[in-house]
């Protein structure tokens, strides 16, 4: 008996089937341009490559910004937010963990979960680039560096520059004056990473930090902004051991096998 | 109800129409402070300003920065793309300084033949108390010159009479939305406030009527969890529908497009330009009110357990720096008094965002345990 969980996100989508004793299979793509698109290609390509019989999913919950549309295609037999999802998974990954911080290209969420993964409260950013993805994206693009170098080449500056902004927009024209003036990309790297971490450690703050801590998200891949958060929060984020962009759609599975009856 | 609904998301109403179309003069006004009663009392139609979410600000933001809180940058664009040219004038207060930017730079572009100022103290006390009657006074004067209109004090204690009829009524509305089960949902009640926002307190007062006896044996469909929603100016009707779409029931709200509208007008003065000051500056909630945020947090939590709330929504437009601060203070008390609370910073009228409010609220009801 399988029970299995949808993430349709803005960027990725990812189906996760699970049985009564863990994951049996998952798959991430990328999204197409209809949510409910997204869900049946991710769900295909599961079955095809992976052999899952779908008709042995007893029941099946949604998540993400398409979750509303995927069941109501029946795609899923309920839905669940993100949030709650996000916190279940990362639980079930890491039991003692009672602070998920997940950081996509559009959103950050800081989302604290009790013993049984259970949500106790979050926080989620607000209608602004700063502090997500999004920010990196711009920044690494002024510099001329791929978001992966941003990462790797702050760890050789001799110097981490400051910027005074937080706004996306005006902190690239900051970025823009220090490669003008000479700075290398290394130090303007680093202070871009740490305007970030900063920015994400507030939030956290804003929401109350309790030990154990993950961090998940294409942001937890940058090692500068996780090496900054940790020294900011005085904390060890915990790595996952499977790849992080499922545990929207693994904590789904879970909540699909509480709801089916599967426990 | 159909009737309310199709029109209380115009800005121009019939209601208004036909009151320009017989002659009547209109005088917009945005701040609950203001005493509306003096204006209605000139035989004035009092119409506060509204924006219902409007989308574009490309004027507003001309003369207003991106910065400033959208809600006065919708209202403004509005102003200056013509949708308000039926109004006959204009009453500022300096209920915020982003308010009073929207003021000033709609008087500035078209020049209203009457513009006027009314200084709202920010803080309670005799003496602010009597420099505000003053300014009451200094109104009325304005009002009675320009338009040629006497406000007798008998005429202020009669329109004084009549808002006190609508607040009455609009208490008996929100003794149904309260109940269990309701009979009305936060968006309909929304609806109903800013529809009665333009019209005069003896119209309002039948329409309140009708809604009475129409919605007193009535029952709202099922909801997951009781939410009251409270923080900054909105009038965003689709917001408070878009909330209880998750399966939310907005029960009660402490919103100024709301309760806070009407729900205290307690004065005791004999002298009606007085007890004007005091029932405003006596009983506005609003955190521009320095001194009074005990007041405000017991009105709050008041509300909140008539209405045997579950949870609480405090919601604030992107810049709104009094509302913004508050929202601290408050969450932890109402936090305090088991009251879960989520914080929703958004930006006015932005239907783009809507998925993302939404995903924030299932959260909050998910974590209620609905």
């Amino acid at each position: 008996m399988y029970y299995a969980g949808i993430d349709v996100g803005s960027l990725t989508a990812q189906a996760v089937v699970i049985n009564a004793k863990g994951i049996v299979a998952y798959k991430s793509i990328g999204v197409k341009p209809h949510p409910v698109q997204s869900a049946k290609t991710v769900v295909d390509m599961l079955i095809q490559e992976q052999g899952i019989n779908w008709n042995e999913v007893k029941f099946c919950v949604s998540t993400g910004y398409g979750r509303e549309q995927v069941q109501a295609e029946g795609l899923s037999q309920d839905n669940v937010s993100e949030i709650s999802c996000h916190g279940m998974g990362a639980s079930w990954l890491v039991p003692d963990v009672r602070t998920v911080i997940d950081i996509g290209g559009q959103d950050a969420k800081v989302i604290r979960v009790g013993k049984g993964g259970e949500l106790v409260d979050f926080v989620m950013n607000d209608k602004c680039a700063a502090g997500t993805g999004r920010f990196l994206e711009v920044q690494a693009r002024t510099l001329g560096l791929s978001l992966d170098e941003l990462g790797t080449v702050s760890f050789s500056a001799e110097r981490t520059l400051e910027l005074s902004s937080r706004c996306s927009i005006f902190c690239e024209t900051e970025v823009l004056h220090y490669l003008q003036r000479g700075h290398t990309k290394a130090d303007i790297a680093a202070g871009v990473n740490r305007a970030m971490a900063e920015r994400v450690a507030a939030l956290v703050r804003r929401v109350g930090l309790e030990k154990e801590v993950t961090m998940s998200g294409g942001v937890a891949k940058n090692a500068a902004v996780r090496a900054e958060l940790e020294r900011m929060l005085n904390v060890r984020l915990i790595k996952y051991d499977t790849d992080s962009q499922i545990v929207g759609a693994l904590g789904a599975a879970l909540m699909a096998r509480k709801m089916g009856g599967g426990s | 109800m159909r009737t309310l609904q199709s029109q209380s998301t115009d800005i121009y109403t019939e209601y208004v129409r036909d009151w320009k179309e017989k002659g009547g003069k209109v005088l917009g006004y945005a701040c609950v402070a203001t005493p509306v009663e003096l204006i209605e009392a000139a035989g004035i139609l009092p119409y506060r300003i509204k924006a219902f979410g409007h989308p574009d600000t490309e004027l507003g933001d001309a003369y207003l920065a991106r910065f400033n809180c959208r809600f006065c940058r919708s209202c403004l664009q509005l102003g200056l793309d013509g949708t308000y040219d039926f109004l006959d004038g204009l009453v500022e207060t300096n209920g915020c300084d982003h308010l009073r930017g929207m003021f000033e730079n709609w008087q500035y572009v078209k020049k209203y033949d009457f513009f006027h100022y009314l200084k709202v103290p920010h803080f309670l006390r005799e003496d602010s108390l009597e420099y505000f009657t003053e300014e009451i006074q200094l109104m009325r004067q304005a009002i009675a010159e320009h338009f040629g209109a006497e406000i007798s004090d008998d005429a202020l204690r009669e329109a004084i009479d009549a808002y006190d009829e609508v607040f009455a009524k609009l208490k008996q509305v929100y003794a149904l939305r309260e109940k269990v089960p309701p009979a009305l949902t936060g968006a309909e009640v929304m609806r109903l406030i800013c529809t009665g926002s333009s019209m005069t307190a003896r119209d309002f007062s039948a329409l309140l009527d009708e809604v009475l006896s129409e919605k007193e044996g009535a029952r709202v469909p099922e909801y997951k969890a009781r939410l009251m929603i409270l923080g900054s100016a909105t009038d965003e009707v689709d917001l408070i529908a878009d909330i209880e779409s998750t399966g939310a029931l907005i029960a009660t709200d402490a919103l100024c497009y709301g309760s806070r509208s009407f729900w205290s007008r307690e004065g005791e003065s004999g002298d009606p330009a007085r007890l004007l000051a005091e029932r405003y500056l006596g009983n506005l909630f609003c955190p521009r009110m320095f001194t009074e945020y005990e007041k405000r947090r017991d009105y709050i939590l008041e509300t909140a357990r008539r209405a045997g709330v579950e949870g609480a929504i405090i919601t604030y437009n992107k810049f709104c720096d009094l509302h913004g601060v508050e929202a601290v203070s408050l969450r932890m008390d109402l936090e305090d008094a088991g009251i879960p609370v989520l914080v929703l910073e958004k930006d006015y009228g932005s239907k783009a965002d809507t998925g993302r409010i939404k995903t924030r609220v299932q959260a909050f009801l998910e974590r209620l345990g609905k």
